[in-house]
């Protein structure tokens, strides 16, 4: 599949800023707010500049593995074993936030539009979507994605413009907020917010060259890094804090605010095309990566017949959590806090245990020879 | 391919739609609250107002169901009122529901009233209901009657509009060209209430208790206490305007807030002086005495010309809050026929002008630290910009220590306009001749 499948750098662009950025219609904007006060915006940027450095570290260490994606490159460092173990990993990765995503995308769902239609009613709509997406395949999702992509920006802006009687610069101070160490030492961990860049590890064989791999990744974190930290700068210059700590899904309750004359005012349908849109090709893309993970690790010939098991399994984890609030404890707490981890640093390790191992072997033809 | 990628789009679309068919709900099966009151109850906790609108007499033109356009044209019978007691707002929608065949729905909600008793209470646990729906906008407007919230709002029956909820949003609106209100949203007035730097405000409105122009009287108004041999247009607040309408509801001046708690309220002529302050000052005519001819007053068209320069110093053991409010006018009324247009009468009219407005600023100011204690002007938000992190700023405790603050307030005002006319001549009178 991945052999004959190619898509462009506007297409791969496209999908990955839709995946770091779709947050934003989430918790995003107060998430930020909650690690750093007023000084959310500048945690974002310094989350971002973080990102791209370690991006750098991993292009640069993923220069000799040209149209191979973390897999098979586990498979490089480690055998079956390390490509099992790298597989699993990311599957549980995917699963997890899938889960908890589509929980979340339902029950916000259900707070704004759908009060009395049943939760998993709501979910088994998401679900479809999701379902239809990955039988469609990855070359579907990308090229939506890529005419979804500038309708989702023009969405997010003309909300993010529209409220701009309620801007009050003089609400970003004090600049640092809640201090120097929540900012740039505990806010380390925020680098989670580019935690989608891992997709990019897992679509390197649909873009074939290292150039398009690059691209991608420095243009998909710069674009993401311009749209979530202007969602941050908003949310504050909006709502102000200590109130803004309040806010559901801070780009919705920006829709409410607009209200330009008497005539433009009610735009949240605005916010619904986005928010949905987005929604959808988040729970497609990563839900399709469930099944291709999946089959890549065990060496599968087809991802199709694993799609519905998967549905279901994400269905079932997705309605464990007893309430809305746990659900995004447990996006908050641990996947934005942690995430990183295997987004970042794991890619590091396999590239490097890959690169001693291809050395290794080389030194050791050489001397063989 | 692109076929595919239409099918996923389609799917997403319906995806997206097709949810919504489980809670589906006609348009024609709610009744809409234009406006909600909120006074102590006598048997429960809340008694809860609601004034909902008939969209068929509004559909209509106001003169009767089904009337085509035809019959009376304003909005007198466009709405009906509620009254429940209740111990929360939502309960008592609930048990207003159970009387309508329609049910209750917020969105169109206009104004939220508050009687100046429950305010004084503090209504934080009445308002902390508000963000969590969905249904009431966050640009619904936050009023405290000063009669009873019940009272303005059935005293609300518009004569100029068919539509009541027009009538609140333009009503709420003319403090852009009279300076005589104000208009706070519920978004900001929450963000006020739990702001470490600013007090919260609303519209100070109430019932006309005047039935005929005899029964005038000033026994309200505040000039007396600011020692004007009369009222200017400014010193009332709502209810006590010398006015007399079948339309008996108004709005006029402000009331201030400490936290959720109302700690006072402000007239007219002082509701302009905080507009003009925090720089929402629009336009609006200002009345003084003439400062040649004391017994004549002038009449200027005041606009703010630009916004207002404010600086903090915080330096000392009390901020120091330096105040520059910058201001245009057109003359509009000489009653004296003094030729105020030459250069050098009209700089007579500038100083009096910016002497009086400095010193309602002044009085203005003090009654906000002195009385209130509350920076409902928002100056800590330029304090705030001192500070480099948010520990250091809760620190200072800005709400506590401006209860001291000292002021230096300055105006720049300049008269640019003399309206149509460039000369104001003398009447002429005629002489009488003696007699040969």
């Amino acid at each position: 599949m991945a052999s004959k499948i190619v898509f462009g750098k506007w297409e791969s662009i496209s999908l990955l800023a839709v995946l770091m950025s779709t947050q934003i219609f989430l918790g995003f904007p107060r998430l930020m707010v909650e690690a750093a006060g007023t000084g959310a915006w500048l945690l974002v940027i310094y989350a971002a500049v973080l990102a791209m450095l370690l991006f750098a570290v991993i292009s640069k260490l993923y220069s000799p593995f040209e149209g191979k994606d973390i897999i098979d490159i586990g498979g490089l460092a480690g055998g079956n074993a390390g490509r099992i173990i790298t597989g699993s990993i990311f599957l549980l990765y995917l699963i997890f936030i899938v889960s908890v995503s589509l929980r979340e995308y339902a029950e916000n769902m259900r707070i704004i539009y759908l009060n009395v239609t049943p939760i998993s009613f709501v979910e088994m709509f998401f679900l479809a979507g999701m379902i239809a997406g990955a039988f469609m395949g990855i070359e579907s999702i990308v090229r939506l994605g890529a005419i979804l992509a500038p309708v989702i920006a023009v969405g997010f802006f003309m909300i993010t413009f529209g409220i701009y009687p309620y801007y009050d610069f003089s609400k970003i101070f004090p600049v640092l907020g809640s201090g120097v160490n929540n900012i740039f030492l505990r806010g380390f961990s925020k680098i989670s917010v580019f935690s989608a860049i891992s997709i990019l590890f897992l679509i390197a064989p649909f873009l074939k060259t290292n150039k398009n791999f690059k691209v991608t990744g420095y243009a998909s974190i710069g674009i993401s890094a311009v749209m979530l930290t202007w969602s941050s700068l908003i949310n504050i210059l909006a709502f102000d804090y200590p109130a803004a700590l309040e806010r559901l899904m801070p780009v919705f309750q920006m829709a409410r605010l607009v209200n330009l004359g008497r005539f433009f005012q009610r735009v949240e349908s605005l916010f619904m095309i986005a928010w949905a849109v987005s929604g959808f090709l988040y729970l497609s893309a990563v839900f399709f990566f469930i099944a291709y993970v999946f089959r890549k690790t065990f060496k599968l010939e087809y991802y199709r017949p694993v799609i519905f098991p998967f549905a279901t399994l994400v269905f079932t984890i997705s309605l464990m959590p007893p309430n809305v609030i746990t659900a995004t404890r447990l996006e908050i707490d641990y996947f934005r806090n942690y995430v990183w981890i295997i987004s970042f640093v794991l890619p590091i390790v396999v590239l490097l245990i890959a690169r001693a191992r291809i050395k290794a072997s080389k030194t050791g033809g050489a001397e063989n020879a | 391919m692109p076929k595919k990628v239409c099918m996923l789009l389609v799917i997403f679309i319906l995806c997206c739609m097709l949810p919504g068919c489980y809670d589906r709900q006609e348009v024609d099966d709610f009744a809409y609250v234009i406006a909600i009151g909120l006074d102590k109850g006598k048997i429960n906790i809340l008694r809860l107002t609601l004034q909902l609108a008939k969209p068929t007499v509004i559909g209509s033109g106001g003169g009767g169901e089904g009337g085509g356009g035809g019959g009376g044209s304003d909005g007198s019978e466009a709405t009906t009122t509620i009254v429940v007691e209740t111990p929360s707002i939502f309960s008592g929608l609930n048990m207003a529901n159970n009387s309508l065949s329609k049910k209750l729905n917020l969105a169109h909600a206009k104004v939220m009233v508050f009687s100046k008793e429950l305010a004084q209470e503090g209504i934080e646990r009445y308002i902390n209901a508000i963000p969590r729906t969905r249904e009431i906008r966050p640009n619904i407007s936050i009023a405290v009657s000063t009669s009873s919230a019940e009272d303005y709002i059935k005293a609300v029956q518009p004569h100029l509009e068919i539509n009541p909820a027009k009538y609140y949003e333009m009503n709420y609106q003319t403090f852009k060209y009279t300076g005589l209100s104000i208009n706070n949203d519920f978004h900001n007035f929450y963000s006020q209430m739990k702001s470490t730097y600013q007090s919260a405000t609303a519209v100070l409105a109430g019932v006309n208790k005047f039935n005929s122009a005899e029964d005038f009287s000033l026994q309200s108004s505040t000039y007396d206490e600011k020692g004007r041999p009369y009222p200017l247009e400014g010193d009332f607040k709502a209810g006590d305007m010398p006015r007399e309408s079948k339309l008996k509801a108004e709005i006029m001046g402000l009331a201030v807030f400490n936290g959720s708690r109302m700690v006072g309220e402000l007239d007219g002529h002082e509701t302009t002086m905080h507009l003009m302050v925090t720089g929402e000052y629009g336009h609006g005519f200002i009345t003084i005495p003439d400062p040649i001819r004391k017994d004549y007053t002038v009449v200027l068209e005041v606009k703010r010309s630009r916004n207002p320069v404010c600086s903090v110093d915080i330096s000392g053991e009390r901020p120091r809050i330096s105040v520059k409010v910058i201001l245009e006018a057109d003359i509009q009324t000489i009653q004296s026929g003094i030729e105020y247009e030459k250069p050098e009468n009209m700089k007579i009219l500038e100083k009096a002008y910016e002497d009086f407005l400095r010193e309602s600023i002044i009085k203005y100011l003090k009654r906000t630290t002195e009385e209130f204690k509350s920076d409902i002007c928002g100056f800590g938000k330029i304090a705030k910009a001192k500070f480099l992190t948010w520990d250091e700023w809760e620190r200072y405790d800005w709400l506590n220590r401006y209860k001291d603050a000292e002021f230096n307030v300055e105006v720049d005002f300049k008269i640019r306009r003399t309206g149509l006319i460039v000369s104001t001549v003398p009447v002429t009178l005629s002489k009488e001749k003696e007699a040969p």
